[in-house]
């Protein structure tokens, strides 16, 4: 009678204690949520300290495939709970897709830089192309293009080792964010410095068109547009448009390797430049997650630390530099707005 | 007592259930793979760790002593299965179901190909110039040794008769591809840019016909090419730096003229070959596919895989290694390689059709068909949906097979003698359509004596007055083992006819591996595996030619 009496009590302490547990699980479960992502962001989300942060403190956790800002938007979303473009006119192709997402959220901005190899740089400098400013490279984008419009060839301005024209290597400007803002740049630029509006779209669109035309084929990604550039050297990829993040990613991540590269690789700022805003929409509830806990403090200190994302609250002017990398701006000069969206679909539709 | 254990008994069942809800414990199903995908090779990893199923151009079989060594390091257990860019490309954009990573020589295909998303984590592995291999002496005869050689150059030395080559399909392989690109925009005078409009040229057309019709032999794949010239007797061949390096190592361990090494400035291109994750969702096999990534870029593998001729790291070819880049073979591992861009998808799409349809040399195939009884029932389907593939036009389209203009189609069908012979000229769709139509009639039945086929193949080329104008080639499909009575007569028909005639040959049922490989040595040529896939095997074969 007692030890039947000892068994109840144990299987009621179980099913208590084990009840209570799969209640504990179900509050602190991580949920799995999945979405499209621009290159550039990947290494931020395969952090490990932040994937940690976003199970620890929001109980999620984020994959992703990925895909350019305007690819993503045209993908098959079906079972994807966000999308993680680059900027806001691809935020506004979805509103204009598939009307208001339930939410979305600016994460974190970073400018539209070039990159390129020391002597590209000094042979830019000679044809007063670029110019440093306290160990910080600009480049002034009426002359860039201007020797991109005349098909000037590397030879000509001192590089007979590099075959072809000179030409700023680009993602698919149709396809993904960083190629789009590089044209928004040079539309405007080609607009006498203002930005392009409806009533002067259509007189810029030739000249862009004959620049971009030259460039055969386009990564989509613009991460593999950058590692492409890191890797194949100077006769690769001899200027290409990026993002101010990539480079400051790279060398926090890769501190031996940017040693080895760090005399070779320029970052140049565009005068004038636009801001990159990545823009997080979320495409359910469970998607929704993903606001707060991209906005975590300690995430946005990661964001820019690690992978070297300007966030609200850190940036360079707050830590005063970046590591070990030279040649980092305070603050970008010259920043011009980006055309609106009526304008920017007509450039995309052009160029395609 | 009984009692109690009998209680105890059940609470221990109810206990284990409830530990086995909240471990969230499930049934895994195992992933069944394809089990059609043939497997090339297999670098074994130690003890039951995951299997990464890798879809990779035919360049990287030179690495498989750093890919065993992986495995072994890794645990990771590594399936290597080559084809050509192209079908990397398109295996890609169909969901690459079968494979869990990709390594295709160049990132364009892999960029073309992911249509779906698929890929992750891709890295470049190790970069390799796409460049003429030309015999030494007349290397130095043309004028080449030692300075700046334009495509327009090489092109002069074709015209002239002093040079022929040998060079991958374009519409197959990376390397073909690259170099045509590369001919087409020096041949137009551009160094980016290529528009269709400049495709349409007929001037264009004049010009690269003749620079292709200066091949004399094609093949589907970059590392069967290098065997192929080591194999045979030729002047030159476009391949990839590190296998004419590859090729080099053999010709000098025999006594024979090692290739010197051209860059033609105005048409050169880099092979970045990037190796990628395809997400079919299994974390395991991420984790498996990023340890095998780590180790091969690493920077002891790194170094391990300069030595075998390939270019890695930031900083170029480190100097202790520079000996594996002999300058004497031109190999110049300082200089700035400066490559042209690929153009856009629509552009180098309608140039690869191009190439398909109407600028290479055209084809002169011969299939002898094999009809023996044996073939009866899903034996003969297979090779009726084989020929679908390859002879009806809006098929072949997809794979970039189509026949040429000018291409000369023959089946012969066999059993122990020559059933029937027919011949389709052109690449007009309804008259390929008719040829296959005439295969999908054929009934089979009776022995088998494929010596016989081939032989009349040899008396249909011999009728042929232009030869030249073709590049020839024998694709015999057997399912059994042939009788030997022709055999000796139909070699010495070949040796007196004294003409580079590859015999392909496919095997399937219970052919004679070793008869079609004697076939194959003699001509040198190579046998297909037709057993597990009739289909895919005809499409790799067409690919050769």
């Amino acid at each position: 009678m007692k030890s039947k009496y000892i068994g109840i009590v144990i299987l009621v302490v179980i099913v208590l204690a084990g009840g209570g547990y799969y209640f504990y699980r179900s509050q602190t479960k991580v949920q799995v949520i999945n979405g499209y992502l621009g290159g550039e962001k990947i290494g931020l989300f395969e952090d490990e300290e932040i994937q940690e942060i976003l199970k620890k403190e929001y109980h999620i956790q984020i994959d992703y495939s990925r895909a350019g800002s305007f690819d993503m938007i045209t993908a098959d979303l079906s079972g994807r709970d966000y999308l993680f473009p680059s900027s806001q006119t691809a935020l506004e192709l979805y509103n204009d897709t598939y009307g208001k997402p339930i939410a979305e959220e600016i994460i974190f901005n970073t400018p539209i830089v070039l990159y390129s190899h020391k002597n590209v740089a000094d042979a830019l400098e000679r044809e007063g192309v670029v110019s440093q400013v306290d160990g910080v490279y600009y480049a002034d984008m009426d002359k860039l293009t201007e020797l991109m419009l005349n098909e000037t060839t590397w030879s000509e301005i001192g590089l007979p080792e590099l075959y072809g024209t000179v030409l700023v290597d680009t993602t698919d400007p149709t396809k993904s964010n960083s190629g789009n803002m590089f044209a928004a740049l040079l539309a405007n630029v080609l607009n006498d410095g203002k930005t392009v509006d409806e009533s002067t779209v259509h007189g810029v669109m030739p000249e862009l068109k004959s620049i971009f035309s030259r460039m055969g084929y386009m990564e989509t990604s613009s991460s593999d547009l950058f590692n492409q550039f890191i890797r194949m050297g100077v006769g690769g990829k001899p200027i290409i448009a990026g993002y101010e993040s990539q480079l400051l990613e790279y060398a926090a991540e890769n501190p031996e390797e940017y040693e080895k590269i760090k005399d070779d690789i320029v970052m140049i700022y565009p005068t004038p430049t636009v801001w990159s805003t990545h823009v997080y929409i979320a495409l359910d509830e469970e998607g929704k997650q993903g606001i707060d806990a991209l906005l975590d403090s300690e995430v946005q200190r990661l964001a820019w630390e690690k992978h070297g994302f300007r966030t609200g609250g850190y940036d360079i002017s707050s830590e005063g530099g970046f590591g070990n990398v030279v040649g980092v701006a305070q603050q970008p000069t010259g920043v011009m707005n980006m055309p609106d969206y009526e304008v920017m679909m007509k450039i995309i539709e052009g160029l395609k | 007592m009984k009692q109690i254990i009998k209680k105890w008994g059940c609470l221990l069942i109810v206990v284990l259930m409830l530990l086995s809800i909240l471990s969230g414990c499930s049934m895994e199903l195992g992933q069944e793979s394809g089990g059609t995908t043939p497997i090339d090779g297999i670098y074994q990893g130690s003890g039951g760790g995951e299997t990464i199923r890798i879809l990779s151009g035919s360049e990287n079989k030179e690495l498989g002593e750093i890919l065993e060594q992986c495995a072994k390091e890794t645990g990771v257990t590594i399936e290597m299965t080559y084809k050509g860019s192209v079908d990397i490309m398109t295996e890609l954009q169909s969901g690459a179901a079968d494979y869990d990573a990709v390594w295709p020589a160049s990132g364009l295909w892999l960029s073309l190909g992911d249509t779906n998303h698929l890929i992750k984590y891709d890295e470049s592995i190790s970069t390799t110039p796409v460049v003429f291999g030309i015999k030494q002496s007349l290397a130095e005869k043309l004028g080449f040794v030692g300075k700046d050689v334009s495509v327009s150059d090489i092109l002069t030395a074709i015209e002239s008769g002093k040079l022929s080559f040998c060079m991958t399909s374009a519409t197959q392989s990376n390397s073909g591809a690259s170099a045509y690109i590369g001919f087409l925009y020096a041949l137009l005078g551009k160094s980016e840019g290529l528009t269709e409009a400049d495709l349409d040229d007929p001037e264009l057309k004049e010009k690269i016909t003749g620079l292709l019709s200066g091949i004399d032999r094609s093949s589907g794949s970059s590392d069967w090419l290098k065997e192929m010239f080591l194999a045979g007797d030729f002047d030159a061949m476009v391949n990839y730096e590190c296998l004419i390096i590859d090729a080099n190592n053999t010709l000098v361990e025999q006594g024979k003229e090692p290739l010197y090494v051209v860059y033609p400035y105005d048409g050169l291109s880099i092979a970045d070959s990037p190796l990628g994750y395809v997400d079919h969702g299994d974390a395991k096999k991420q984790e498996a596919f990023l340890q095998i990534q780590e180790y091969l870029l690493s920077e002891e593998v790194q170094n391990e895989i300069q030595k075998t001729g390939r270019r890695t790291g930031f900083e170029g070819v480190a100097e202790e290694n520079k000996v594996y880049f002999p300058s004497e073979w031109g190999i110049n591992v300082d200089k700035v390689l400066s490559p042209i861009s690929m153009p856009s998808e629509p552009v180098l799409m309608k140039a690869l059709n191009l190439y398909q349809t109407s600028f290479r040399k055209p084809s002169l195939n011969m299939y002898c068909l094999d009809y023996s009884g044996s073939m009866q029932g899903e034996g003969n389907a297979q090779l009726v949906e084989a020929m679908a593939q390859v002879l009806l036009q809006e098929n072949a389209e997809q794979n970039l097979l189509q026949a040429e203009q000018e291409e000369i189609n023959i089946i012969i069908a066999f059993d122990d003698e020559v059933i029937s012979t027919y011949m389709c000229e052109g690449n007009n769709a309804e008259k390929l359509e008719e040829l296959y139509q005439v295969v999908a009639a054929e009934e089979p039945g009776g022995g088998t004596d494929m010596y016989i086929a081939a032989e009349e193949a040899l008396w249909q080329i011999s009728q042929i007055s232009n030869l030249e104008d073709y590049t020839p080639a024998i694709i015999l499909m057997t399912d059994g083992a042939s009788e030997t009575g022709h055999k000796e007569e139909f070699i010495q028909q070949y040796k007196e006819l004294g003409k580079d005639i590859p015999i392909f040959s496919i095997m399937f049922g219970s052919a004679e591996p070793e008869q079609l490989e004697e076939l194959a040595e003699l001509t040198n040529a190579r046998v297909f595996d037709g057993s597990k896939d009739l289909v895919a095997a005809f499409r790799s074969v067409k690919g050769y030619n």
